[in-house]
């Protein structure tokens, strides 16, 4: 309706604002074009000192700092996260990216699915993956789980702290994505190097998260609660704590001596034996700078696991 | 019109051939509710439960206060008060969703955590609450567009009959309104159920879980769920490869989503006249009760005007919020700097970044678009028009997630692109595109029949009309559109996580395409949000918040100058 009426205006407008207008037209897809050509100069960003990691997001920290370290010599180092270790290894399989981050090593059916490709693992440190629970819940008296109770909490048929020695307090279940390193480390302490781990549980309490502040977040926002995660991730944050397994506590000699069941190698993968950006990089974190990247992340070194 | 075909050709493609690579067992599909890769069980009983009860929760809680809130605005306050309030509210559905999902967060996660006594607070109802909040805007907007489109001469018709005005706006407003006000309902379900990230950050994504009863129905709103969307997000795409049971079973569910949402877009646009409009006002032999007229009266006027007050009350809150957390977007120096660590510094890359993935799809996007406007506006018969513009709409409306999904299958897998803001921009050329192609046939269709007749009689070919008549008459509606489009593209995170950005370390600028990302603010305040409860990378999420709806802001306030300048009127066009 108001259509119509508006068209004498805007007829003489029309006129009178044309040239102008397609001037500002013009100008304005020049400046895109430029934008474009001037960002397509080169089809392929230069493999020598351009490189993507992607992967773990155990790994990302330290691959993070050795990538800010790398910038001042040139290396260009993006580091990402989509789809934690499983998502690294299939990126760098299908070809997107030059170094995978993982936190487990590559299995059998990795290889199977990238025949293509010769994952080349490069063991950069060490990690364990506590049973996280809150303080609330410790203090209750559960400072120590059996397998049995591990995968009793996992499968939902633990519901209440008071069913394995703790507080009356519901248990709320933080299980990782599938493909996250923690938790295939999860599987393969409560259900050996075959087994798997059945369908998820039907329980009211049970949610899944990804990363590890994701969990630490969440872990620590939700009473009763209880998470597979990184133990350098709970550092500093006294309102969780890591549970002893099987009576072990995951103190840095138990981890260490391997005496600690849910140790971890952490990785870097690459396609072949490392070369150019990439071995520079793999080379600065195996170096005695980046190794100290790895405890100040809560890691163990190399040295410290006897490499 | 061949972009839109080709869009919409890509992605039934793409979830044709992955259906085809595998054995989709679709009975157990959509009749099993345990989702275990790792087992074989592929049942998404629980999946499209979740996106059952997300979506009539968000519709239940912003309908009624949405309608209430257009009437209000279109019936009950003077056009002074109405018209800026009607700006805002347009602005409001233009809000990234990724700033909604902060909010869900920051906000409304703690909220339904002290209401039901929930530990966490990820649960159904909150993800239902963010998405009401989301769709409510798009509500009100469609819904006063409905009500002022009612011809004045029916109300003073029923004004002169001695009706008070709740008998007037019910009797014969809302009547002629009715296919309007339903289209609103459909367009915020279909982006209630394509919403990805939104929901992603809230729901708890837990795999598998059915209430059993009715009671246990409550019990399931206030725990996490999953819904179809989320599972599209999360990382099961980036593990399963491009074939298998597993990739097939995904793509199943993309065609489960794709099918719900382009059922309720083209049923929400479709042309008044089809039915409900013609016969509306005499359907129901409503009659009127002279029982208390006018205290029902002024009941209704005090419950629509306060309906009124939460889209208000919401739109101050979250200014006020954004402006008040996001205080670092305020200083210069977070514009100008790049990023240090995790969560310091400025985002002055990933600014750059954003504007080069949409300068990008503003190249793309225009001539697509505009070419497919003309042709849905002076070419095609009524009838093809029709079709074309049902297509256009249905690309439109497609879950974005879905493109993003086809777009990492496409270009970073099979191309061996990896990630490349060239995938990112192209990807988001099919959102922008619909916007661009319905604005530019809209002002054709607006034409008056002198400028086509003068063109004929002077005896100009097809192509020289199109040059000389067409383009300059509708550029004005093209720009409006492009610009339309482009925020709403400023805002998509989900198709730009699995084809264009990383969080750390891309350059501002890319120095190639193929294994080229870049860094975007969408990407950004997802990562920052999801991963992080620590207090300086929160403030760093609000402050990229605020930066993003200033920009998608700027990319309006120039679409409703163009518009108010050159065409006079207003046309609701997303």
């Amino acid at each position: 309706m108001s259509v119509v009426i508006a068209q004498p205006r805007h007829a003489s407008s029309l006129l009178a604002g044309k040239r102008t207008q397609r001037g500002v037209a013009a100008a304005s897809a020049l400046l895109f074009g430029a934008l474009l050509t001037g960002c397509a100069g080169s089809a392929k960003a230069d493999s020598s000192t351009a490189l993507q990691a992607s992967g773990s997001t155990t790994v990302a920290p330290v691959a993070s700092d050795a990538a800010e370290a790398l910038k001042s010599k040139g290396l260009k180092i993006t580091v990402a996260t989509q789809g934690g270790s499983s998502g690294g290894i299939s990126q760098l399989g299908s070809g997107q990216i030059e170094v995978a981050l993982s936190s487990k090593p590559i299995s059998d059916e990795d290889r199977k699915a990238y025949p293509k490709t010769d994952f080349v693992p490069t063991q950069i440190g060490a990690d364990a993956v506590g049973i996280i629970v809150t303080k609330e819940v410790a203090d209750g008296g559960v400072k120590s789980l059996t397998k049995a109770q591990v995968r009793g909490l996992f499968e939902g048929k633990v519901t209440n702290w008071k069913q394995v020695g703790g507080p009356d307090l519901d248990v709320f279940v933080y299980d990782k994505e599938p493909g996250r390193g923690t938790r295939e480390v999860l599987d393969k302490f409560i259900y050996g190097e075959e087994g798997k781990a059945p369908a998820p549980p039907q329980s009211d309490n049970y949610a899944i998260v990804g990363g590890n502040l994701e969990t630490r977040n969440k872990l620590e926002s939700t009473p009763g609660s209880v998470g597979p995660l990184s133990t350098g991730f709970i550092e500093g944050h006294d309102d969780l704590v890591a549970v002893a397994l099987e009576g072990v506590e995951p103190t840095e000699e138990n981890v260490a001596s391997g005496k600690y069941a849910m140790t971890r190698p952490l990785f870097m993968i690459t396609d072949g034996k490392p070369q150019g950006a990439a071995e520079k990089y793999i080379d600065y974190v195996l170096s005695p700078a980046g190794q100290k990247l790895l405890p100040a992340h809560g890691y163990l070194t190399r040295e410290q696991m006897g490499l | 019109m061949f972009s839109v075909v080709i869009a919409l050709a890509v992605l039934t493609g793409y979830l044709a051939i992955g259906v085809a690579s595998g054995d989709v067992d679709w009975l157990a599909l959509i009749g099993d509710r345990t989702w275990s890769p790792t087992n074989g069980a592929f049942g998404a009983l629980a999946m499209i439960y979740g996106s059952a009860v997300v979506a009539v929760l968000a519709l239940v809680l912003a309908v009624p206060v949405g309608w209430s809130a257009a009437i209000a605005l279109s019936e009950y306050l003077p056009p002074r008060l109405a018209k800026p309030l009607r700006l805002s509210v347009e602005l409001l559905a233009a809000v990234p969703s990724i700033v909604y999902g902060l909010i869900g967060i920051m906000m409304i996660r703690p909220f339904v955590a002290a209401l039901g006594d929930v530990p966490g607070g990820d649960s159904l109802l909150a993800a239902g609450i963010v998405l009401a909040v989301m769709i409510m805007p798009t509500i009100v907007a469609v819904s006063v567009d409905a009500l002022a489109a009612v011809p004045a001469r029916y109300r003073e018709a029923a004004y002169a009959l001695g009706l008070t005005r709740r008998e007037v706006v019910r009797s014969a407003v809302l009547p002629q309104a009715r296919s309007g006000l339903r289209a609103g309902v459909l367009l915020g379900l279909a982006r209630a159920l394509g919403e990805a990230i939104a929901v992603f950050l809230v729901v708890g994504r837990a795999d598998g879980r059915l209430p059993q009863s009715p009671g246990d129905f409550f019990s399931s709103l206030v725990h996490p769920g999953q819904t179809l969307t989320t599972k599209l997000a999360g990382p099961e795409p980036t593990l399963v490869g491009t074939s298998g049971p597993h990739f097939a079973a995904l793509c199943a569910l993309g065609i489960i989503l794709l099918a719900l949402v382009a059922a309720a877009t083209a049923w929400g646009t479709r042309r008044a006249g089809a039915g409900a409009g013609a016969g509306g006002g005499v359907k129901r032999g409503h009659r009127p009760s002279v029982w208390l007229r006018t205290e029902r009266d002024r009941l209704a006027t005090a419950f629509r005007l306060g309906a009124l007050l939460l889209p208000a009350t919401l739109l101050v809150g979250m200014l006020t919020i954004l402006v008040t957390r996001g205080s670092s977007a305020l200083h210069p120096a977070f514009w100008f700097s790049s990023s240090t660590g995790a969560a310091g510094g400025g985002v002055r890359d990933q600014i750059l970044g954003t504007l080069l993935l949409l300068a990008t799809t503003a190249l793309i996007a225009l001539p697509l678009g505009y070419g497919a406007g003309v042709l849905i506006g002076a070419h095609a018969s009524p009838k093809t028009a029709r079709v074309l513009e049902t297509l256009t709409v249905a690309v439109g409306g497609t879950p974005t997630i879905l493109l993003g999904l086809a777009g990492y299958v496409l270009f970073s897998t099979a191309m061996g692109w990896g990630r490349s803001w060239l995938a990112g921009a192209i990807v988001l050329v099919p959102v922008v595109v619909p916007v661009i192609a319905l604005t530019t046939a809209g002002r054709i269709r607006s034409m008056p029949g002198e400028l086509t007749e003068a063109a004929l009689a002077l005896g100009l070919s097809r192509t020289q009309y199109i040059r000389s008549v067409v383009i300059p008459y509708t550029w004005p509606a093209t720009l409006t559109g492009l610009l339309l489009g482009l925020a709403r593209a400023a805002g998509e995170t989900a198709p730009l996580i699995f084809t264009a950005t990383v969080f750390f370390g891309a350059p501002a600028l890319p120095s190639g395409i193929v294994d080229a990302p870049v860094q975007a603010l969408p990407t950004h305040i997802f990562t920052l949000s999801q991963d992080s409860g620590a207090p300086e990378a929160i403030t760093q999420a609000w402050g990229s918040a605020l930066v993003l709806v200033l920009i998608t802001a700027v990319l309006l306030s120039l679409a409703v100058a163009l518009r108010n300048r050159f065409e006079g009127a207003r046309r609701w066009t997303t």
